[in-house]
């Protein structure tokens, strides 16, 4: 192990010391300033806007409606993945109005775009445009959409159904349930959530008339999908758009992207001839930022008389929200899929989804997209079965783990797993957490006065197979003779500057500082993936090791030539090349010192690779304690043990590890979007009534490592940014019902909030 | 925020000229409700008037029985004041608890006290300890001061000059805070004073309210399990989608035996 294994993140220093760079922090010479005029309604038709109002105030240049998205076409939202069914239907993608036009479908949607001199000018002047609304009814919950009496959202979607989708096998999961001994259901869900990453939206976007090219200066996971999206979006060719990327405070899928905001300035540069610049304000990051999850999900299980599983069925009703994010779909109907027989080997499985239109805030990818959501309803469904059968929950597990000799193993429903342990992690996270010795801890907590439970889920999940089918890595060496990296991917806190650096430093055999690493930067002709569906490691940092590799190569030549030696006689170790004898030396830096005069330079390369889908999994152990006086739920302890295959770097993987258990308790505790159900308002816009875990809400997390190396990258990753809030969704639930189950409690459903805790408790004592 | 003009009062009476000279204007001090407020643009006041500074308003000392605190006192002062801390500690925990770091270090008596925000910590101790406000104009006893939800008795231009709390025997305070917002959504303050025993309660309704049935038991007999019989009548309590009228009037009661049950291992 060398120590870049546990080095501290080389980016933290510049980060938390205020010399990161943000989007807002862009500001181009002459630039114009933005606001947005928000529906304040959830469902309504637009019978007329009146900007001329606006346009008299002090500083306003011009202000944009609906009828300019139409005039300019911006109406077609790119989809990253289109879905058909058995019977041959896809998903229904309505168009979506860059500025609604005609009609407004959430809370919170751009109706108009003020432009002025001044963000105080642009944000004043709001209130001077008129806008007359005929009202439609609202419907924020799927239910209420799905109903006869609903009113339709999209013309050309009846019913508010985009899609009816299916995978596995129907037939053959009824055939096994008629065989089972016992069937366990139930009905639950993920809640509707706000990423809320710390830096806000930002975009400055100006446009060069005499290239007919528009700078788009913004935030975003990556360059190479944000630049497609917002070409098939507007039109504009992907080489007239030129992307201004930097530091970015978190991302968590929901800057995957391309926004309506983005095609909006657009429309205004070209327009006034000046820069646009828009800043989010956190009231609106919650009324059109893209909110996650958001899936009601049915699971039943069937088992035969020793608890085997004999097969599976669910249903996801799918929240989309207003209108389909590019991202949106695939985290809900691909990432589900892929994983829907969880970490078990059950012979028959059966899903049935449904896509739904609603008047909200659409839906993408929110860390984990989808992955969290189906081992939430799996790991439950396990646990009650349990229960009910009254057999120890880890044992059925393992009972119906896919064992080590079925892999590669291909689940019913399509996901192929590579080699996992589940058994293994189980094994390492019982004792971690002493499993055995609960029962006394459970009484000592009834003796004083608290509710004790334990939980335990076992998960897996499909990283990102990538929109693009490979990944390209250039490195470069620049006038003074330093090193770069250059790839597609772009850091919302992952830390790729040290991991990256560190993959070509070992490979090489320099120093990690000799290394620097710079993402999506505008110009670099490579093209590749964005950050995101835990796949950054596993394949821009496998094509880093493989960049490092033909570098070796592609210098030997040269260090055969200036050790007048044959390349076939040199050897490459620790940074140099040298004869057998060890004579003759030289080092690689000092290699292409010698030819920083030459342009390009001649070690300069590009490298590719196309690395699919990984499986990291894991098991996690929390233990909670409610104080059934006030229904405050307590996380008093946390196991997590983690197979996500090699590691470059341990605390760069605890801190991936950290934050997503941390996230994934805030949902289980409290986060939660809520609409009201008649009005369709908003009522967790701001942080008064939003509720974002804190740091104390879990204090301690036992972290172990579990690696099986993975087979389908060089560098034997698995990805470890999501599968923490995969893990922590089932974990923390299962604790939490299993402090309750005793009182008689069984179907109970996140946000496990103080008040719905108290009233659970409540009611189960008046029984 | 909408344009506003920023004032910096010199003194006072400076203040009181400023606000009698810009009807529209706002006393800004530490500004950690008024601030948010002009974010939103739920505001709009011509001119701030900042008053944050100024010496009259500062100081926090114990005469006579009183714990006299300046209205621009900050939360974290007197939490960290040795003065409240020997005198009224139930005081200086109360304020430990207000908010976040960043709000303590800005936050002020003064503010809170006037802003009487029905789910704010200070209104409770001000109820409780039968505080007296001393402003610009005149002293006004609490239960007259504080007139329900964002409500008091301060006419246009008054200013709040210091807060009056009469030193307790014992006293307590606890506190259950919203998961989202951090403020009370029930916070309980028992006092033990020579007058006998005083309940206010905060967050959980409209606005701060003494708690006369818990005072009565209380007075007879100072023990948790006093309270068991009793009950605040839901109907009167706030609900929204993190609470409802019943759970809060639970926090309400289990509060108040958590306060007891700390006032009693006060010496």
């Amino acid at each position: 192990m060398s120590d870049t294994h546990t080095a501290s993140r080389r980016e933290d220093l510049r980060l938390i010391t205020g010399r990161g760079r943000y989007a807002s922090d862009w500001n181009l010479p002459g630039q114009l300033h933005a606001a947005f005029l928000r529906s304040d309604r959830a469902h309504a038709e637009i019978v007329s806007v009146n900007a001329a109002p606006a346009l008299e105030r002090p500083g306003v240049v011009a202000v944009f409606t609906g009828a300019d998205a139409i005039a300019a076409g911006y109406t077609r939202f790119p989809l990253m993945a289109n879905f058909t069914n058995r019977k041959g239907a896809s998903l229904l993608k309505p168009e979506r109005p860059v500025l609604a036009h005609g009609k407004v479908r959430f809370v919170g949607e751009a109706v108009a775009l003020v432009v002025a001199e001044s963000a105080l000018a642009a944000h004043d002047a709001l209130d001077a445009i008129e806008i007359e609304y005929r009202e439609l009814s609202a419907s924020v919950h799927v239910d209420d959409a799905l109903a006869s009496s609903a009113s339709q959202l999209h013309v050309d979607v009846p019913g508010n159904l985009s899609l009816e989708w299916e995978a596995g096998d129907d037939a053959a999961v009824a055939k096994a349930f008629e065989q089972a001994a016992h069937v366990t259901r139930i009905k639950i869900g993920t809640t509707r959530v706000v990423a809320s990453p710390m830096e806000p939206r930002s975009y400055v976007v100006s446009y060069d008339a005499a290239a007919a090219s528009y700078d788009v200066y913004t935030s975003a996971q990556g360059i190479s999908l944000l630049r497609e999206q917002i070409a098939t979006l507007t039109g504009v060719p992907a080489e007239k758009l030129r992307l201004h990327l930097r530091d970015v405070g978190g991302s968590f899928g929901q800057r995957s992207g391309v926004y309506p905001e983005h095609a909006a300035l657009m429309i205004a540069t070209k327009k006034l001839g000046r820069p646009v610049k828009w800043v989010s304000t956190r009231s609106e990051g919650f009324l059109s930022d893209a909110h996650g999850r958001a899936i009601q999900m049915s699971g039943e299980l069937a088992l035969d008389h020793d608890g085997r599983f004999l097969a599976a069925r669910y249903e996801f009703t799918c929240d989309m929200g207003a209108y389909l994010t590019p991202g949106g779909p695939s985290g809900h109907l691909r990432n589900v899929a892929k994983c829907m027989t969880g970490v078990y080997r059950t012979p028959a499985l059966y899903g049935a989804w449904k896509v739904v239109f609603t008047n909200a805030a659409p839906i993408s990818a929110y860390r984990g997209a989808g992955r969290p959501d189906i081992a939430y309803v799996v790991e439950r469904l396990v646990d009650k079965a349990a229960s009910e059968l009254k057999i120890d929950r880890a044992e059925l597990r393992r009972r119906n783990f896919i064992p080590l000799d079925a892999f590669p193993y291909k689940s019913p429903t399509g996901g192929v797993y590579e080699l996992s342990d589940f058994a293994g992690c189980l094994d390492k996270a019982l004792p971690a957490a002493d499993w055995a010795g609960f029962e006394r801890r459970r009484e000592a907590a009834r003796k004083a006065g608290k509710l004790r439970g334990i939980g335990l889920a076992v998960v897996i999940e499909g990283t990102g197979a990538g929109q693009y089918p490979q990944d390209q890595v250039a490195l470069e060496f620049d006038a003074q003779g330093k090193l770069s990296i250059y790839t597609t991917t772009l850091s919302g806190g992952q830390g790729h500057e040290t991991t990256f650096a560190a993959v070509v430093a070992q490979t090489l055999g320099v120093a990690p500082e000799a290394v620097t690493l710079r993402e999506s930067v505008l110009g670099k002709e490579i093209i590749g993936n964005n950050t995101g569906g835990s796949r950054a490691l596993v394949a821009t940092g496998s094509v880093c090791k493989l960049a490092a590799q033909k570098l070796i190569e592609r210098a030997r030549p040269l260090a055969a030539e200036a050790l007048e030696l044959e390349p076939s006689q040199l050897e490459y170790g620790e940074g140099a090349f040298r004869s057998r004898d060890c004579e003759k030396v030289i080092g690689l830096l000092d290699l292409a010192q010698k030819h920083i005069s030459k342009n390009p330079h001649p070690l300069n390369l590009i490298a590719e690779g196309a690395f699919g889908s990984t499986f990291p999994n894991g098991c996690h152990i929390a233990e909670v304690e409610i104080d059934p006086d006030t229904g405050v739920t307590e996380i008093v302890s946390y196991v997590a043990v983690d197979d996500c295959g090699n590691v470059i770097n341990h605390s760069i993987v605890e801190g991936q590890v950290h934050g997503g258990v941390t996230q994934g308790a805030g949902q289980v505790f409290g986060e939660h979007a809520v609409y009201d159900r008649d009005s369709g308002q908003l009522l967790t816009g701001s942080f008064s009534d939003y509720y974002m875990p804190r740091a104390g809400l879990i204090r301690e997390i036992h972290l172990s490592e579990h690696p099986v190396p993975s087979k389908l990258n060089v560098l034997g990753a698995k990805g470890v940014g999501e599968s923490g809030c995969t893990a922590s969704l089932p974990t923390l639930a299962n604790a939490t019902m299993d402090a309750l189950r005793p009182l008689g409690i069984q179907d109970l459903d996140m946000p496990f909030t103080p008040s719905k805790v108290w009233h659970a408790i409540q009611a189960a004592k008046v029984k | 925020m909408f344009e506003i003009s920023y004032l910096k009062a010199k003194s006072l009476s400076d203040a009181a000229a400023l606000i009698g000279a810009h009807p529209e204007a706002k006393l800004l001090a530490g500004g950690m409700t008024l601030i948010p407020t002009l974010k939103q643009r739920l505001a709009r006041p011509s001119h701030l008037v900042d008053i944050g500074g100024l010496p009259e308003l500062s100081g926090i000392e114990l005469k006579a029985g009183r714990l006299a605190i300046g209205a621009a006192a900050k939360h974290y002062e007197v939490a960290a004041s040795a003065v409240v801390k020997k005198a009224i500690p139930a005081l200086a925990y109360l304020a430990s608890r207000i908010g976040d770091p960043q709000v303590r270090n800005r936050g002020t008596l003064g503010g809170s006290v006037a802003n009487n925000d029905p789910a704010a910590d200070y209104p409770s101790a001000v109820l409780a300890l039968n505080a007296t406000i001393v402003t610009t104009k005149r002293e006004i006893a609490a239960e007259d001061f504080l007139q329900g939800m964002f409500a008091t008795a301060l006419e246009e231009g008054e200013i709040i000059v210091r807060v009056l709390f009469n030193v307790p025997k014992r006293a307590a305070y606890e506190k259950f805070p919203h998961p989202a917002s951090g403020y009370a959504m029930a916070g309980v303050f028992v006092a033990e004073t020579a007058a006998g025993v005083r309940v206010a309660v905060t967050g959980a309704a409209p606005g701060v309210f003494r708690w006369n049935d818990a005072e009565t038991v209380l007075t007879k007999n100072m023990k948790p399990a006093a309270l068991d019989g009793l009950a605040v009548d839901p109907n009167d309590m706030n609900e929204d989608i993190h609470a409802t009228r019943a759970y809060r009037a639970n926090l309400v009661k289990v509060m108040a035996k958590r306060a007891v049950q700390k006032l009693l291992a006060t010496k």
